[in-house]
C-alpha cells in the first residue's frame, strides 16, 4: 500500500504508520475524528463559501470601498489573532499526539494551553472592535466594514463553539475518558478547531491584506 | 532539536508574517493578489495535511477540504480579472 492509497480497505487498524508531522501513529486512509464532526465541518465550509460569495459580489459592486477598506483596519490585530489561532492549533496537534502515547496529563496541559491561546482571539478582537467604534468605524461606515463585521463576528461565533469543545475534551481527557486506543472525541474537537484556522486564514487575507 | 510539528508551526507563522508585511505595504494589483492567493492555498494546505493529518487519511475527505481552499483563490482571481462582468451578471435590474 502506498502512503496515498485512498482505499480504507487497504489500511490496517492494527498496524499504525508513522505520521509525517509527528512521531504519532496514523492509519492510512482512515477518517480522523468521527462522522458527526465531519458533517459539522462540511456544513461550516458550505456556510462560509456562501458568505465568501456574498463578499465577492459586494467587492465587484464596490471596488473602491474594498480597495481602501483595509486602510482603517488594524493589520497588527489581525496578525496577532492569526498567530494565536495557529499556535493554539499547534497545541491541539501536540494534545492528540500525547494521548496517542497514553500521556493523558500531558495532553490536558496541551489542551489547556490551546484554550488559553484560543482566548487570545476574542480578547484581541474585543480591543480591536473597541478601537474601531471609538474611531467611528462601524458596520454603517461602508459596505466593506459591513462585510468585515458580519463575516468576522460569524467566525468568532464558530470559534466560541470550538473553545467550548476544547473545554469539554479537556475535562474528558482529565477524567480518563480517552486512551491511545480510543480518542476520537478529542481528535474531533481538534479537527473542528483546525477548521476555524482555515477559515481565519481566508478572512485575514480578505480583510487585512487583499486590496 | 526542532521536530516536524514545530517546523510546520514555524512555517505557518512565517507565512502569516509575510502576509502581514504585504498588507502593510499598501500595494495593489496583480502581484499582491497572486501572492495572497498563493498564501491562502499554501497555508490552507499545510493546516489540512499536517494539523488535521489528512495527508494520509481518507483522500475523498481530504479532496473536499482542498477543494475549499482551491475555490476561494479562484474566486479571488475571478473577481479581480472579471470584476465588471461579474458585476453585470449579479445586477438585478
Amino acid at each position: 500500500m502506498t502512503p496515498l492509497d485512498p482505499n480504507p480497505a487497504n489500511s490496517s487498524s492494527s498496524t499504525p504508520q508513522p505520521s509525517a508531522i509527528s512521531e504519532t501513529a496514523v492509519v492510512y486512509g482512515r477518517v480522523p475524528g468521527n462522522t458527526g464532526i465531519w458533517v459539522g465541518i462540511f456544513c461550516v465550509l458550505v456556510e462560509f463559501l456562501m458568505l465568501f460569495t456574498a463578499y465577492f459580489i459586494a467587492r465587484v459592486h464596490n471596488p473602491e470601498a474594498f480597495l481602501n477598506g483595509p486602510d482603517k483596519l488594524v493589520t497588527l490585530a489581525g496578525t496577532v489573532i492569526t498567530l494565536f489561532l495557529l499556535s493554539s492549533g499547534y497545541c491541539m496537534v501536540k494534545a492528540v499526539d500525547s494521548i496517542r502515547n497514553d500521556q493523558a496529563k500531558t495532553s490536558v496541559r496541551w489542551i489547556s494551553l490551546s484554550i488559553i491561546l484560543g482566548f487570545g482571539y476574542p480578547l484581541v478582537k474585543y480591543f480591536e472592535l473597541n478601537w474601531y467604534i471609538e474611531n467611528g468605524v462601524n458596520a454603517e461606515t461602508g459596505v466593506f466594514y459591513a462585510a468585515y463585521y458580519y463575516l468576522t463576528l460569524n467566525h468568532l461565533v464558530h470559534v466560541t463553539w470550538g473553545l467550548m469543545g476544547l473545554f469539554f475534551v479537556a475535562y474528558r481527557t482529565a477524567t480518563g475518558a480517552y486512551t491511545s486506543q480510543s480518542y476520537s472525541g478529542l481528535e474531533a474537537a481538534a479537527l473542528y478547531w483546525h477548521t476555524t484556522d482555515i477559515l481565519w486564514i481566508v478572512l485575514f487575507s480578505f480583510f487585512y491584506i487583499l486590496r | 532539536m526542532i521536530g516536524n510539528t514545530e517546523k510546520i508551526w514555524l512555517s505557518l507563522i512565517g507565512l502569516t508574517l509575510l502576509g502581514a508585511v504585504l498588507g502593510e505595504t499598501g500595494n495593489t494589483g496583480w502581484p499582491l493578489t497572486l501572492t495572497v492567493v498563493v498564501l491562502i492555498f499554501i497555508k490552507g494546505s499545510i493546516v489540512i495535511d499536517y494539523y488535521m493529518e489528512m495527508r494520509f487519511a481518507n483522500q475523498r475527505m481530504r479532496n473536499v477540504l482542498r477543494l475549499f481552499i482551491t475555490i476561494v483563490p479562484i474566486l479571488v482571481i475571478l473577481s479581480f480579472a472579471w470584476g465588471e462582468e461579474i458585476r453585470q451578471l449579479t445586477t438585478l435590474n
